[in-house]
Formats: structure tokens, C-alpha cells, sequence
């Protein structure tokens, strides 16, 4: 059984919004810092104040993320490839490991606790939720920032093109949900937004980059599990879709066999804006925040297979 | 946490492949940093590494990350006993950082040079989450799948995730481990922060001038103690507990007094229940950095005190392999304490004053060790120490 | 190479390699400190120093031997322009 997991708080920041260098701190953040590390600090910033939660010690980190900074990378490589060994930023350089989203947020928040820097393709920012979930649960961490972040750098994004990626919509931003276990967000007096009522991840036999042949699949019955709950009492699916259409039809398809004979509409968060890992948490609280008595699926899957179920209740059922 | 029995190691390492050539070259404290063949070096001032040397096994439409990391996972696998109708629900954890970004810097390379040659299909798989779907696929493994990135610890922190799903009874049985082929961004990277010995490293040495990057692969198989007991599986250690920590303090620098680092290791113990003077060995992070080597001693002394253990740094045989090392590492140690045997520090001739602890120079040490830790910290201030207990 | 003429260089750096705000280098003098931690300084830290290092060996063509203590040099734009100065002129 386990803790129960509260949804405290929710950042989300992407391109279009108007306000993120007023979430860094100072000089150093606003020259030193990548794009995609400003805009991932300004989403747990953001997460946090929403969740009226100082930043503490113990404070877990999980981002989740499908390329890292690329951007970066390619500016570091391309130093060298212009003007030689004296072309190479030292100051590049820690932004070519993909935890640099994870590492500045923590910095900039001092979170002190476990940080994990979570990659895969399609369903990281979820994974990244269901991991933090399964600590808090597990009473292995108290509280964390839990999503995502990407931004699509040009060079990849053609380089996958060219050897014949599916099309997907993709976009710059970063996302956080604030979980905490349950009776401490109580105790301190907290907004509850929501509850993760069980989380689960396992992989859909499919070779790389393909999808699977089988609409059979164990995270969203794992999941439900976890909840103590039936397909039946699942209201409301966000899936994954982002423009992939054999990816998407087979979302369809392993969504609909897992909670069948119930077939309910899906929605994706990811359309018609792009999709980034810091969506995950956008979807979750979204799906806190439309409350009712059903839970919601915000489900993601990956060519490749892996697959990922989180289960979300609103803050009604979650006063039960 | 939940005790977790290691049952299979697999290895690909500058050693050659095989768990057998890494610990034959650990215990006779052979140093495997040589001059760089994969990559151009021209003018840098660092010119060395530890290279996986000879063909790696695998088909060349894979990367040379994807082909290590599969012949270790292998491995650990048969060595396990772990067979088909068992991997269904086996957790694959993989700990990465450069992926296959070697044969993407080549084509990069080559583009910007005027090429206008295709897209080459491992290109596909050039990022870090393209080796756990490598693995799981190729070897069946369709439990919970992932891809950590710690930097220079995600090779700890996947053993560390990995033991959370056995304790928490998500899944019987999990191979954990990490990867990393040489790149040019790591080798120009760490050469531009000035963080490369032009000769091979002395971690712990009083004239140390920093680290040799190095690349491998491995894995192990953790599993459920008593069903491992019941299938008669042999168990070559036990982890035990683990801590992981997160500096807050700077993307590139450790904090100043090994704050983080510390906590890690006292953690470990917590949640082992394990007091501090019955750890007998510490695989160290032991990069040979000046800074590095000086706050990771100083954070042994307060959680160990001074002399507390026997110390060593492996990296001074095998380089520091990135992602791999935490792994890598973690086998070392596995097997320190199953073999009775400690592996030395290689190129240590005069102990830096300022380190307190018998560092094992040069020659391996036999020495009954009950329990064992190994650490590792990553960039942005990622510290995994892992608690290993030898198997009863 | 007149200590005044590296400045004008260092400067430049600071906006190109270090991402300082173009508008910043115009306030700076001579007297500014350089390191994080000093008084009106520009907060530069360990990283930032490599990376000027890296910069200033690539424009002026001297070797920043790392295990030398440049931090005696690195306290303010007068030092380090000196330095750089009397080791291009002696070069």
C-alpha cells in the first residue's frame, strides 16, 4: 500500500511564454544557463511557488527528457569543427551530459536529495512522474519535482528526418508537478490539486524504433492495481499522440484493450502545440484539476515499446 | 532498503571482454591507458585513454556503445542463469551518457567537412535511451525499462533503481548496468576544462595532474535473495544499501567539503542499518583530479574516520569510463569482496599526505572484507555510494 | 601589446565566451573585480576562468600553465591585463 501521493503543485513554461527570465535568479543564471535549462529552472521555480513549498534539503529532482540539450551539444562540437581546440567552450561542455536540466534545477531550487535525469524517447516525462511517484509511495523520498523538459534542436531533428523518422510534433519546454506524500502536504497545510493513484511502466515487445504488433500490454493493469481500481473506473485517457500515426494507432489500440469493454476518448496535450517532456506534468494536473469521481489515464508509449501508465484522481475523490 | 543478491556480472572493458580479462587485469594491477586509436587527437594536450582494444563482437550496423553494452548484458544474463521464460518481466536499467554519439560525431564531422553522404542508420540509436531498447528487444526483456543519466554516476545509479524494483517486489529479477563509448565531446570536453593527465593517472598520488577517460561496458543481474536461494543461484554479493545525493552547489565543482558526498555514504549505512567500522574496502570515485581525490578523501574521514578502510582507485587501471564506471566499479568491488582480494591503486608512488587512508599502491591486497562500498559522483553534483555485503 | 589594448580584448571575451550582456562591458573599468564572492565584482567562478583561460590563450597565443596559481592574476581586469601583457610582450 504504501504512502499516498499528493499533486501539490504544477509549473509549465514552453516558447510561447512570455515571462521566464523573471523566474531566474540573477546574472550568472541569465548568461550561464542554456535555453532549455532556463526555461526547465523557470518551470520548477514555478512548480514550487505554486505548490507554496520552500525550497528544502530533501527536495527529490526527476526530470525526464528525450534528447537533453542538444542545442548546446551541437554548439560545443561546432566550436571545435570552426576554430580548432580553442574553439571549445569549458562552459558548454557540463551542458552536453543530459543531466544539465536536472543538475541547474537542483542548484537553483537547492534540492539536495535524490536527483535523476530520466531519457527515452516519447514517454520520458511521464517516466519521470511514475518514478517519483513509486519513491513517495515507497517512503524512500518525501517530496519532489517531478516532469520533463526538451527543446528540438534543428540539426537532429533533419538528421532524423533524413533517416526516416516518423514525423512527430515537437516543441521546446519544460514541466513540473510538486509530489508529496499525502499526509505531508496535509500537514504543512498544502492545496491538494490531485493524487497519483498508481503508476506503473514496463515495456510492449517491439523491436527499435518500431512499434509493437500487439495491443497487449501490463503498465496501465499494473497500474490500476497499484490504485486498488477496475478499467471501469477510468474516465478520462491523455495519451501520447503527437503526429506519428502507426505510434498513435497503436496507443489507440493498447489503451482500448487494457480498459476494454470500456472505450472512452483520448486527448493529448501534445497536439496541435508540439510535444515536450515537460507535458507529462501538464497532462497530469490537468487531469487532477477536472476533478469528478472517475479516475484519469495519462497514458504515453514509445516505438520501441516503452510504455507508461500513471492514474490520477482529483482533489474530491482524494478528501475520501 | 531491501537486501538484493547480485547473481550474474558481465564485463566489456579496457581489459578485453569477459568478466574473467577485467579481473585478471584489476588484481594484477595492469594499467590499460594508452594512446587514443578511435578518435583524432591532433592538438590536445591530453592524447590517451582506456580503449576496449581488438573488434567488439556485434553487428556494425549497431554503435560500438550499442555492441559493448550488449555483449556485457549477455553476460551477466548466461552468467545468472536468467533464461527466456525469466526475462519477460525483468527490469532492464541502463545507465548512459554519450550513447552512440561517437559514429554521430563522425558523420557530423564528415558533414560539416563538405560531405553530403546519407544519414547512416546507427544514427538512429546515437542517443543514450537507444541501449536499454537495444538490449530489451534483442535479449526479451519487457519488464520496467530505463535510462538514467547521473553523468559520471549513472553506472551506480542504475544498480541503485534497479534494486528498488526488487525490494519493492515490481519485479523478481533486474539487469542493471551502464555504458559508454569513447567520444569526442567527452575527450575534448574534459580536455578543454583542463582535467586530463597527458600520462596515464594517479588517483591519490601526491604529484597527480587529473584523470584518462576510458570506455566499457557492464552489468549485473540483481535479484530477489530468496528466490534466488530457492533456484540455487550463486550469489556473489549483496547490495545492501545505497545512498544518492544531489550537491546543490555547481554543474562542474564538488562541494568544497564532500557535504554531498558524505551524506551519500552515511545514507547507505542508514539504510543498512550498517555502522561505519565494518566497511572494510572503498572502491573510490578517485578520478586523480587534485580536487576531486583531496573532498572524497575528506568526506571518508568524517563518515570512516582516518584510516577506517582500505581504499583503492580502479579508474587507475581502466580510466575513467563515464557512465560505465559506475558499474564497472561495482563489479570490482563485488568481486574484492567475493574473492577476498582488494585491487590497488596502479601508478601510486607517493601517497598525498593530505589523504589518510591506505590507498592499496600498486600491488592488490588479499583481505577479508565483510562489507564494501563503492562511489561514484557525477557533474551537477550526483554522488552514488553503493553498500555491497559479501554473500553469506 | 599595451595592458589598455587587452582590456579592450578581455572585454569583448566577456560578451562572446562568457555571455555577459553586451551593455555590462560598458560599465566596466580597470578596478573591476573579477572574482564571484569580491565586492562589485562580475562573479566569475572556476568554470568561468577556464573558459577565459581558454580565450585568452586562443587570442593572444600564451600558454595558461594550469598548474601554475593564476588566481593572483585573475583578481581584476588591471592584473589580468597586466599579466597578459608582459607575457605577450615577452614572447
Amino acid at each position: 500500500m504504501g504512502q499516498r501521493v499528493a499533486i501539490t503543485g504544477v509549473g509549465v513554461v514552453d516558447e510561447r511564454t512570455p515571462d521566464v527570465a523573471t523566474w531566474l535568479a540573477d546574472e550568472s543564471e541569465a548568461r550561464r544557463l542554456s535555453r532549455i535549462c532556463q526555461l526547465t529552472v523557470a518551470a520548477g521555480r514555478r512548480a514550487l511557488a505554486d505548490a507554496g513549498l520552500d525550497a528544502h534539503g530533501g527536495l527529490a529532482v526527476m526530470v525526464g527528457t528525450e534528447f537533453g540539450d542538444m542545442v548546446s551539444t551541437i554548439s560545443f562540437v561546432d566550436g571545435y569543427l570552426g576554430r580548432g581546440p580553442g574553439g571549445l567552450s569549458a562552459l558548454l561542455f557540463p551542458h552536453t551530459v543530459m543531466n544539465t536540466m536536472a543538475a541547474t534545477t537542483a542548484i537553483a531550487v537547492s534540492a539536495k536529495g535524490l536527483s535523476l535525469t530520466l531519457s527515452a524517447l516519447t514517454v520520458a516525462g511521464e517516466l519521470a512522474i511514475a518514478r517519483a511517484a513509486s519513491a513517495i509511495r515507497a517512503g524512500r523520498v518525501g517530496a519532489c519535482l517531478a516532469g520533463g523538459a526538451d527543446e528540438p534542436a534543428p540539426l537532429v531533428m533533419s538528421a532524423l528526418r533524413e533517416a526516416g523518422a516518423a514525423p512527430e510534433l515537437r516543441a521546446a519546454g519544460a514541466g513540473f508537478v510538486v509530489l508529496e506524500t499525502f499526509d505531508g502536504a496535509r500537514e504543512r497545510g498544502a492545496r491538494i490539486l490531485g493524487e497519483i493513484a498508481g503508476a506503473a511502466w514496463r515495456a510492449v515487445p517491439a523491436r527499435p524504433h518500431r512499434i509493437g504488433s500487439t495491443a497487449s500490454s501490463r503498465a496501465i493493469a499494473a497500474a490500476l492495481t497499484e490504485a486498488g481500481a477496475s478499467a471501469a473506473e477510468v474516465g478520462r485517457v491523455y495519451t501520447s499522440a503527437n503526429g506519428d500515426g502507426p505510434r498513435e494507432e497503436w496507443e489507440r489500440a493498447l489503451v482500448d484493450a487494457a480498459l476494454a469493454p470500456h472505450r472512452l476518448t483520448h486527448r493529448s496535450l501534445s497536439v496541435p502545440t508540439g510535444r515536450h517532456s515537460g507535458l507529462a506534468a501538464h497532462s497530469v494536473a490537468t487531469a487532477a484539476s477536472e476533478g469528478g469521481d472517475k479516475l484519469a489515464l495519462v497514458h504515453a508509449v514509445a516505438r520501441g515499446g516503452n510504455q507508461v501508465a500513471i492514474l490520477v484522481r482529483g482533489p474530491d475523490g482524494s478528501d475520501s | 532498503m531491501k537486501p538484493v543478491a547480485i547473481t550474474g556480472l558481465g564485463v566489456v572493458s579496457p581489459f578485453g571482454a569477459g568478466v574473467k580479462a577485467f579481473w585478471e587485469g584489476l588484481s594484477s594491477g595492469v594499467c590499460a591507458i594508452r594512446p587514443i586509436t578511435l578518435i583524432d587527437t591532433e592538438g590536445f594536450r591530453c592524447r590517451i585513454a582506456a580503449e576496449v582494444p581488438g573488434p567488439i563482437a556485434g553487428s556494425a550496423r549497431r554503435s560500438r556503445a550499442d555492441r559493448l553494452a550488449l555483449a556485457a548484458a549477455r553476460e551477466a544474463l548466461d552468467d545468472a542463469g536468467v533464461d527466456r521464460g525469466d526475462r519477460e518481466d525483468a527490469a532492464v536499467i541502463v545507465g548512459a551518457v554519450g550513447g552512440g554519439m561517437l559514429e554521430a560525431e563522425a558523420w557530423h564531422w564528415r558533414r560539416m567537412r563538405g560531405s553530403t553522404e546519407p544519414v547512416p542508420r546507427p544514427l538512429a540509436s546515437s542517443f543514450p535511451s537507444a541501449h536499454a531498447d537495444v538490449i530489451g528487444s534483442t535479449l526479451g526483456l519487457t519488464g520496467p525499462r530505463e535510462t538514467v543519466v547521473t553523468a559520471c554516476s549513472s553506472g551506480a545509479a542504475s544498480l541503485a533503481m534497479a534494486a528498488d524494483l526488487v525490494g519493492d517486489g515490481v519485479v523478481p529479477v533486474a539487469l542493471a548496468g551502464g555504458v559508454d563509448a569513447l567520444t569526442r565531446i567527452c575527450f575534448m570536453g574534459f580536455n578543454a576544462l583542463r582535467l586530463l593527465d597527458a600520462a596515464p593517472c594517479r588517483p591519490f598520488d601526491r604529484d597527480r595532474r587529473g584523470m584518462s577517460i576510458g570506455e566499457g561496458a557492464a552489468f549485473v543481474v540483481l535479484e530477489d535473495p530468496a528466490r534466488a536461494r530457492a533456484r540455487g543461484a550463486r550469489v556473489y554479493a549483496e547490495l545492501v544499501g545505497y545512498g544518492m545525493t544531489g550537491d546543490a552547489f555547481h554543474v562542474t565543482s564538488p562541494h568544497p567539503e564532500g557535504e554531498g558526498m558524505a551524506r551519500a555514504m552515511r545514507i547507505a549505512l542508514q539504510g543498512a542499518g550498517v555502522a561505519a567500522a565494518s566497511v572494510g574496502y572503498a572502491n573510490a570515485h578517485g578520478t586523480a583530479t587534485a580536487q576531486n581525490d583531496r573532498i572524497e578523501a575528506r568526506a571518508m574521514r568524517d563518515v570512516f574516520g582516518e584510516g577506517g578502510l582500505l581504499v583503492s582507485s580502479t579508474k587507475s587501471m581502466i580510466g575513467h569510463t563515464m557512465a560505465a564506471a559506475g558499474t564497472l566499479e561495482a563489479v570490482a568491488t563485488v568481486l574484492a569482496v567475493s574473492s577476498e582480494l582488494v585491487p590497488p591503486t596502479a601508478q601510486l608512488e607517493t601517497p598525498d599526505p593530505e589523504i589518510p587512508f591506505d590507498c592499496v599502491p600498486r600491488v592488490a591486497r588479499e583481505a577479508t572484507v565483510e562489507f564494501a562500498i563503492s562511489n561514484s559522483f557525477g557533474f551537477g553534483g550526483q554522488n552514488v555510494t553503493l553498500l555491497f555485503k559479501r554473500a553469506a | 601589446m599595451e595592458p589598455k589594448e587587452v582590456f579592450d580584448e578581455l572585454k569583448t571575451m566577456l560578451v562572446s565566451r562568457l555571455k555577459f550582456d553586451p551593455r555590462r562591458a560598458v560599465d566596466l573599468t580597470l578596478e573591476t573585480a573579477l572574482p564571484k564572492g569580491v565586492e562589485d565584482s562580475i562573479g566569475l567562478d572556476s568554470l568561468d576562468f577556464i573558459e577565459l583561460s581558454i580565450a585568452i590563450e586562443e587570442r593572444f597565443g600564451i600558454a595558461m600553465d594550469e598548474s601554475a596559481d593564476l588566481a593572483p592574476h585573475f583578481a581584476s581586469f588591471d592584473t589580468l591585463s597586466r599579466y597578459i601583457a608582459s607575457r605577450t610582450t615577452r614572447a
